[in-house]
C-alpha cells in the first residue's frame, strides 16, 4: 500500500474529526478564495464594463472624473474635429445633468439626465421602442419606466437642474422614445437620455454645446494609445485618458481599501489555516505515537512514515480546498450582493470576479498550506526514536 | 471643485513665495499638512490664490498655521491638498465681477448646541421651520449613510464565516483532546464518579480553557488593532480609524467565544462518556 492509501485509511478510521478537519479548512478555503476574487474583481469588471461601452478614449476638462469637473466649452465641434481623426472611429459628446420628473407626486422623480451628440451610435441599448430621433424625445432606463409607469410613446414633462447651484428652470415636455440599457446605471437608479441638443434646451438654453465628457473610439488599425497621441496633439487644452489609464487610475483611488482588505483577510485567513491544520496533525499523530513506532518497527523507513504525514496533510487541505471552491462561489455571491448596495456603484459591476489567476494563486497558497502545516508533524516522526517508543506504550 | 482650482493656482504661488515682500495685513489661511509637506509651506509664508485656473484676480495670503484634517472615509485614498480661509476672504475671492456682495450662498452651516442632546429635536425644528433645508445631527451621520451600514454588513457576513471555520476546527481539536483523555475518563468511571460529575468537571474545564482563549484573542486583537490602524493609516495617508477594539465588541467576542468553546468541550465528551468504563479503559 502506498503512502497516500495509508493515510486515506488512517483519516477514514477516524471519520469524525477528519470530516471536522476537511470542513474546516473547505470554510477557511472559501474565505481565501474570495479575498482572492476580490482582490482585482473591482478593477477587473470596471476594466470590462469600460470595454463593453465601445469607447477606448475619454476626453475630459480637466482630472476631474466625469461630472465633478468643468464642461468642455465647444465639445460638439471638438468631437466633430476628433472624429476626422485617422485614428479615430468615431466620438460622442456626453454631459451630465440631473433632472426632477414631474409625475404627479409631491417631490416628483428624481433622476440623472444625459444628453449625447456626435457620429457614434448613442452609449445604451434600446430594450423597447427606438432610440431617440430629432425632436424632443428621451430614452429612460427600465427603473425609471417602472416608476413613472411610462413606455415608448409616453409623454413626460421634466425640470432640469444643470449646474450645482439652486436653479429653478421651467418643465419641458419629453416624448418616451424607447426603454434602455445604459452600461453605468446603478441598481435602482434612474436615468434619462436626451439629445444633447434636447438637454442644453431643457437647461435654459445657453450652454448646448458643452459636455462633461467626449467619449471616442479608436480605428481598429491605430489603437487606442496612437488615437489618444492624436486626440492630446489636436487638443492639447483637455485631458485624454485611454481605458487601462483611466482603470490604472481607479485602481489608485478609495477603491484599493477592498484590494487591502483582502490582502489583510488572506494574510490572517492562512496563518489560521496552517496553525490549526498543524494542530490537528501534531494531535493526531501524538495519539498515534505507538502505532508509528511499531511499523518503523515492522520495518517502515523514516521516510516512508513521514510521506504518510505528509500525504495525511496533502488529503485533508485537499478534500477542504476542493470543497472551497463551490462554497467559496456561494459566498462570493452573497457578499457581492451586500457589497454592490454602496450607493453610485453601477449594477454591472462585481467586487468579487472569477479569474484563472485567482484559482491558481488559490490552489498555490493551499498546497504551501499543506506542507508548512506538515512540517512539525513531520519533525516529531522522523525524530521518533523506536525502541523508546514502544516500551513508554507498554509500560504506559 | 473650488478647492481643486485654489491648489493649482497654488503650485505656482508657492514658488515665487521668496520674492514676496508680504506685510502682516495680509489675511490668514491654514493648510493641510499634506498641502504643506507637498509644497514645502510653513507657517509665515505668502502665497498668492486664485479661484480661477487662469490664475486670474490673485490675492495673496499668509500661512497662519498647518492643520491635520478631518478624517474623511469617503476621501479615502486622495491625497488632501486643503486651504482653509475665512469665510468672507473666501467669497471675495471667488466673487464673480458684477455680484453684489452679500448674495452669494454656502452649502453648510455647521451649529453647535449648548447642550448636544438636544440635536434630534433641534434638527426636526430647523426643518419644520425652513423647507428645503436639510438639518441632520453630526454624531451618527456617518454610519447612518450607505457606504459605511454597507460595509458593516459585509465585516459581519465575513465574522460570520470566520466563526464558522472556527467553530469547526475548535470541535475537531476536542475531539481530539478529549479522546486522548479516553482513558482517564475511564479510570474516574469506574472508580464510582458518576456521568454528571464528569461532565461538570469537564464543563469547567472547558469553560476556563474558553476564558483564556478570549482573553487572549482580545490580547491579540489589541495589539493587531494597533498594527493595522497604523499599516492603514500609513498607506492612506490620514488620521482616519479603521479598526476600534470597543468594550462593546470585546463584550461581545467574548459571549460569541466562551459559549462556543464550552459548547464544543461538552458536545465532543458526550460521546465518550456514553461508553462503558471498561471499554474506555480498555487498550
Amino acid at each position: 500500500m502506498n503512502a497516500m492509501g495509508f493515510a486515506w485509511r488512517s483519516l477514514v478510521r477516524q471519520p469524525a474529526r477528519a470530516s471536522l478537519g476537511v470542513l474546516g479548512v473547505a470554510a477557511v478555503g472559501a474565505l481565501l478564495f474570495d479575498m482572492l476574487l476580490l482582490s482585482q474583481g473591482l478593477v477587473i469588471s470596471m476594466r470590462g464594463l469600460l470595454e463593453r461601452t465601445g469607447f477606448d478614449l475619454r476626453v475630459t476638462a480637466t482630472d476631474a472624473l466625469p461630472g465633478s469637473g468643468p464642461l468642455i466649452p465647444d465639445a460638439v465641434a471638438d468631437a466633430r474635429a476628433i472624429a476626422t481623426l485617422p485614428s479615430v472611429r468615431s466620438a460622442i459628446a456626453l454631459r451630465f445633468a440631473n433632472a426632477v420628473v414631474l409625475d404627479g407626486s409631491a417631490r416628483g422623480l428624481y433622476t440623472s439626465f444625459q444628453g449625447v451628440e456626435g457620429t457614434a451610435t448613442h452609449p445604451w441599448t434600446i430594450l423597447q421602442g427606438r432610440d431617440i430621433g430629432g425632436g424632443a424625445e428621451v430614452v429612460i432606463n427600465e427603473n425609471a419606466a417602472t416608476r413613472l409607469h411610462a413606455g415608448p410613446g409616453a409623454r413626460i414633462m421634466l425640470r432640469a437642474s444643470c449646474t450645482n447651484e439652486e436653479q429653478a428652470l421651467p418643465p419641458v415636455a419629453f416624448t418616451v422614445a424607447g426603454i434602455a440599457q445604459f452600461p453605468f446605471d446603478t441598481l435602482n437608479g434612474t436615468t434619462v437620455a436626451a439629445s444633447l441638443a434636447q438637454l442644453g434646451e431643457a437647461c435654459g438654453g445657453n450652454e448646448s454645446s458643452e459636455a462633461d465628457v467626449i467619449m471616442v473610439a479608436s480605428q481598429e488599425s491605430a489603437g487606442p494609445d496612437a488615437a489618444v497621441a492624436d486626440v492630446a496633439k489636436l487638443l492639447p487644452g483637455l485631458r485624454v485618458l485611454s481605458n487601462a489609464e483611466a482603470v490604472n487610475r481607479f485602481e489608485r483611488g478609495g477603491f484599493t481599501y477592498f484590494r487591502q482588505i483582502s490582502t489583510v483577510l488572506t494574510t490572517v485567513t492562512l496563518a489560521f489555516a496552517v496553525l490549526l491544520i498543524t494542530v490537528l496533525l501534531t494531535v493526531s499523530i501524538n495519539q498515534r505515537l505507538g502505532e508509528i513506532a511499531a511499523l518503523r518497527a515492522l520495518g517502515f523507513s523514516r521516510w516512508r512514515v513521514v510521506a504518510d504525514v505528509f500525504c495525511e496533510s496533502v488529503l485533508i487541505v485537499g478534500g477542504g480546498g476542493l470543497l472551497s471552491l463551490p462554497l467559496g462561489g456561494l459566498l462570493a455571491v452573497g457578499l457581492d450582493g451586500i457589497l454592490k448596495r454602496i450607493p453610485g456603484i453601477p449594477a454591472d459591476v462585481h467586487f468579487f470576479v472569477f479569474q484563472p489567476s485567482a484559482l491558481q494563486l488559490h490552489l498555490l497558497l493551499l498546497a504551501a498550506t499543506a506542507v508548512i502545516a506538515a512540517l512539525y508533524p513531520i519533525r516529531i516522526v522522523a525524530r521518533l526514536p523506536i525502541a523508546a517508543t514502544l516500551r513508554d506504550e507498554v509500560v504506559g | 471643485m473650488v478647492l481643486r482650482r485654489l491648489f493649482v493656482t497654488l503650485i505656482a504661488a508657492a514658488l515665487a513665495t521668496a520674492a514676496l515682500h508680504a506685510s502682516d495685513d495680509l489675511p490668514s489661511i491654514l493648510i493641510s499638512r499634506q498641502l504643506s509637506e507637498s509644497e514645502h509651506l510653513d507657517i509665515g509664508d505668502v502665497v498668492r490664490l486664485s479661484a480661477g485656473e487662469a490664475g486670474s484676480a490673485v490675492q495673496q495670503f499668509r500661512v497662519a498655521g498647518v492643520y491635520e484634517p478631518t478624517p474623511n472615509p469617503a476621501r479615502l485614498g486622495a491625497v488632501i491638498r486643503e486651504v482653509q480661509l475665512h469665510l468672507p476672504d473666501l467669497l471675495k475671492l471667488t466673487r464673480e465681477a458684477g455680484t453684489p456682495a452679500g448674495s452669494e450662498y454656502v452649502q453648510t452651516i455647521n451649529v453647535a448646541l449648548v447642550d448636544p442632546r438636544d440635536a434630534d429635536a433641534f434638527s426636526r425644528d430647523v426643518q419644520a421651520r425652513m423647507p428645503g433645508v436639510q438639518a441632520q445631527p453630526a454624531t451618527g451621520a456617518a454610519e447612518s449613510t450607505g457606504p459605511f451600514l454597507v460595509l458593516r454588513r459585509f465585516h459581519l457576513a465575513i465574522a460570520i464565516v470566520t466563526i464558522v471555520a472556527s467553530t469547526v476546527f475548535l470541535l475537531a481539536l476536542t475531539i481530539m483532546l478529549v479522546d486522548e483523555r479516553r482513558a482517564a475518563v475511564g479510570v474516574l468511571r469506574l472508580i464510582g464518579l458518576p456521568i454528571r460529575r464528569i461532565i461538570v468537571q469537564l464543563f469547567i474545564e472547558g469553560a476556563l480553557i474558553a476564558t483564556v482563549g478570549s482573553l487572549f484573542g482580545l490580547v491579540l486583537s489589541l495589539v493587531s488593532e494597533g498594527l493595522i490602524n497604523r499599516f492603514f493609516q500609513w498607506r492612506y495617508d490620514t488620521a482616519l480609524t479603521f479598526v476600534r477594539v470597543t468594550p462593546e465588541v470585546a463584550a461581545t467576542c467574548v459571549a460569541i467565544a466562551v459559549p462556543l468553546g464550552v459548547s464544543a468541550t461538552v458536545v465532543a465528551s458526550w460521546a465518550l462518556l456514553r461508553r462503558n468504563g471498561l471499554r474506555l479503559v480498555r487498550r
